[in-house]
């Protein structure tokens, strides 16, 4: 161990300077993650909470692992492959290289910004890397993933100033890019499931599509509320199994990582806003209209959204009251754009980077009505 | 009497609190009084090198200010004048020896009645414990022109390991009352005396003060939380402060006529294996209050709390305004995977490790950051351990943006670093938000 940490201090003052300067942002990453930094506090407070950046991140990651396992069984078990450990290595196989590429090509690029702005590769790419694959359909091209995490890392997030300062979440706006770049793989019948010539349309795209009541729509695909809760139905590999989101959002609310502020807005947002819907027009309307609001927590993105991309602190309203309106604002936005946009109809994606936008504007009117009590004091 | 049950805030489970025993202290060898501890201070040296000294002899006053004076805490000679960077003075160390003190005018409680305001700043003014009289905003030594809308007092001992007032104050109740009366001339308004349930019958008979009962974690001990829930700050309003112990300190000059040096401290923390409470003297060297030997490489003194305190060592000498010493354990390197760690010993207010299990147990934290800096990420956490209307992270960008206008809309009149140091302390970014408000603080003294 002590010839090992020899070892990172020589390569670091190696590192620091000379032609691999461009690797030192990467070789940081990598050295404080194998052993904790070492700093100690020079003024007060002298001693400091335990938490970091890498703990907070890799608790994201440890939350999105249910996702990984289901979601990888459920690739192989659209595509028909038999038995559990099977299906879901053949989803694995899948999944695999689009988070290496992810990674790859993301993390080639936070190291060319942090050659820039001289500092290391910050932990926000590593949850970034996993979140974008799960929301990609198994069938993505590589090429396309490669030039998504490229825009959604530089413009998305580097142009504003690195982790910290992005307007947008990063992962969700690589994948806006691809949505509107290359439809074709990313949306339809025929990209959801895993195996050529094989089309399968999702939940969501089944029920958009009918006239009749959506429930009886959904019943005659073959989709049922057990099986969509569980995640074996076509759609985004990490989307589908609800069961194993909300395990996720379990470990983000124990640990205090994600806010049960924002969870529960976007809940109660989008609950309310389907039960409006439904209430409006259920009865004269086939289609999304009619669908019962449960089924829409459980359709498409909207539980992985409302878990893992609202709570991105960074895009998301910093103060507490701003962050009811802020998921208060996606859930509404997200049946809107489901209900009355025949050309989506998926929602939580645009829902999302829509709340994200507005947020900063949010938190202003929050900032604003702590200035005015201040000034009205006393009076 | 005013209740404020307060919510918000953390009590760090430490390792280190001082036993209720007092002893004396072993040794009396050295002495400091220094100007780095009176944030912006520019001294006028009145004595150099080798200067014989009683105790109340004038060290030093403030060249902008030259009425407000600094005294000896105790008799001999001056060793040393200690110039920094700059050659900005940092301490007089003065080597005791015998307690030969200058004399002044005693008083009784009847006299210190019927003085004047000016006569009551006068008196004061010349004690030398003029500075022991602070003031918010902005946290620095009271203004002598100004006339504050209230003096508050604040004995609620929340501060991680703090040395307890009743103990500081034992048998000082009637000097301690004397200091309130003087105290009361100085402001047409309200003095504000606040305790928390084990101090209010220590304090229950003390006249010409509105007595505050304060419950909850840290920072609940702050005067800038107190004051917040009394009675706001808004410019150009003044608030004075000052602890209880000197409040008896003062009372103590008018009834002895003598400049008070003893001091009792308290000696915390998790490396000192005896701790207890020792009376001093008022500047003590560390190793004259300590008796077992500190290894300073191992070893992290601070003068204060681990919060707030100041970086010290054993030949350091303990602050002004500090009345106890925390040893903690410093870094000990690198650990393997400590972001992967379960964490049964890690400190920490987060719910992400182990021994969130177990939040009774006190643990030994060393002086690691445990982290790198980062940009500022999270959200909504540091108003837990906030419990102020004020929104932290915002007037944190404001002052770092040196938007004047927004910091003064946000509470930068509200504030002092001690306020913020749990949102230093939590913080997954390691953000020194001390720093900043003090940066913030400076910002608005330059430009208001």
């Amino acid at each position: 161990m002590k010839s090992l940490l020899q070892f990172l201090a020589n390569l670091d003052v190696k590192l620091k300077e000379g032609p691999f300067k461009i690797v030192h942002p990467m070789f940081g990453a990598i050295n404080t993650m194998l052993f904790t930094p070492g700093h100690g506090t020079t003024t007060g407070p002298h001693i400091r909470d335990s938490i970091d950046m890498k703990r907070f991140m890799g608790i994201v990651i440890f939350a999105l692992v249910p996702s990984i396992l289901v979601g990888s069984y459920n690739v192989g078990a659209q595509a028909g492959v038999e038995g559990l450990f099977a299906a879901f290595m053949f989803g694995f196989i899948k999944l695999l290289p689009i988070i290496v590429v992810t990674y790859a090509v993301g993390l080639g690029w936070e190291m060319i910004f942090g050659h820039i702005n001289g500092h290391d590769i910050h932990e926000g790419f590593l949850v970034t890397g996993i979140l974008l694959p799960l929301t990609l359909p198994p069938t993505i091209p590589l090429w396309q993933v490669a030039v998504a995490v490229s825009f959604g890392t530089v413009i998305g997030k580097e142009v504003f100033g690195g982790t910290g300062m992005n307007l947008l979440n990063p992962a969700l706006t690589a994948r806006a890019f691809l949505f509107f770049t290359y439809p074709g793989n990313i949306s339809g019948d025929s990209v959801w499931v895993a195996l050529d010539g094989f089309t399968g349309a999702t939940p969501l795209a089944a029920v958009a599509a009918s006239t009749g009541p959506a429930v009886e729509a959904l019943n005659s695909a073959g989709f049922s509320v057990s099986n969509m809760f569980f995640g074996f139905v076509p759609g985004s590999i990490g989307e589908t199994s609800t069961i194993a989101i909300l395990i996720g959002a379990a470990i983000l609310l124990i640990t205090g990582v994600g806010s049960w502020r924002i969870m529960l807005a976007t809940v109660i947002g989008a609950y309310g806003m389907a039960l409006i819907v439904q209430f409006f027009g259920g009865d004269v309307a086939g289609g999304m209209r009619s669908l019962p609001a449960h089924y829409h927590l459980m359709m498409g993105g909207f539980m992985f959204g409302a878990v893992f991309m609202t709570t991105d602190p960074v895009s998301a309203a910093g103060t507490n009251a701003g962050k009811w309106v802020y998921g208060i604002l996606i859930g509404v936005m997200v049946i809107l754009i489901r209900v009355f946009n025949p050309a989506y109809p998926e929602g939580m994606m645009l829902a999302i980077l829509f709340g994200n936008v507005f947020s900063p504007l949010i938190d202003h009117f929050v900032v604003q009505a702590n200035i005015k009590r201040r000034l009205n004091y006393g009076k | 009497m005013g209740v404020f049950k307060l919510k918000k805030g953390y009590d760090i489970p430490l390792q280190g609190s001082a036993e209720r025993r007092v002893e004396k202290a072993p040794k009396t060898t050295a002495v400091a009084v220094q100007p780095i501890d009176f944030r912006g201070l520019r001294p006028a040296m009145k004595v150099e090198a080798g200067d014989k000294v009683s105790r109340g002899s004038i060290l030093f006053v403030d060249k902008q200010k030259p009425e407000i004076l600094f005294r000896s805490p105790a008799a001999g000679t001056v060793r040393e004048v200690v110039r920094g960077e700059r050659r900005v003075i940092q301490r007089v160390i003065i080597d005791v020896a015998g307690d030969t003190a200058e004399k002044f005018d005693s008083y009784t409680a009847d006299q210190v009645n019927a003085f004047s305001t000016s006569q009551a700043k006068e008196l004061l003014l010349n004690s030398g414990l003029w500075p022991a009289i602070r003031q918010r905003p902005f946290s620095k030594i009271a203004d002598v022109e100004a006339s504050p809308k209230a003096i508050i007092i604040s004995a609620v001992d929340s501060a991680p390991l703090q040395a307890e007032s009743d103990i500081l104050l034992d048998g000082q109740e009637k000097t301690f009352q004397l200091g309130i009366q003087l105290l009361s001339k100085l402001t047409e308004g309200k003095i504000h005396l606040s305790v928390s349930e084990k101090t209010k019958a220590f304090f229950s008979n003390i006249s010409g003060v509105e007595l505050h009962e304060f419950s909850g974690p840290h920072p609940a001990g702050n005067v800038g939380v107190q004051i917040h829930h009394i009675d706001r700050i808004q410019a150009p309003e003044k608030v004075w402060y000052l602890s209880p112990r000197h409040v008896s300190q003062l009372g103590s000059f008018l009834s002895t006529g003598e400049y008070p040096g003893s001091k009792t401290y308290a000696l915390t923390g998790s490396e000192l294996e005896k701790r207890y409470y020792v009376i001093g003297t008022e500047g003590a060297l560390v190793s004259d209050l300590v008796s077992t030997t500190l290894q300073n490489n191992t070893q992290r003194v601070i003068s204060g709390n681990v919060l707030t305190g100041a970086k010290s060592s054993s030949l350091g000498f303990v602050g002004f305004y500090d009345d106890m010493i925390t040893v903690v354990p410093e870094l000990e390197g690198r650990r393997f995977f400590g972001w992967l760690r379960l964490g049964l010993q890690a400190n920490s207010f987060w719910p992400m490790f182990l021994s969130k299990l177990t939040p009774k147990k006190k643990l030994a934290p060393t002086t690691d950051m445990n982290g790198e800096e980062r940009a500022f990420v999270s959200t909504g956490e540091y108003e837990k351990v906030l419990p102020m209307d004020v929104l932290p992270v915002h007037l944190c960008k404001a002052i770092l943006v040196e938007d004047i206008e927004l910091m003064e809309q946000l509470g930068i009149y509200e504030v002092a670093a001690e306020d913020l140091a749990l949102c230093s302390y939590i913080c997954p970014s390691k953000i020194e938000f001390g720093d900043i408000i003090q940066k913030g603080i400076e910002t608005m003294e330059k430009e208001g």
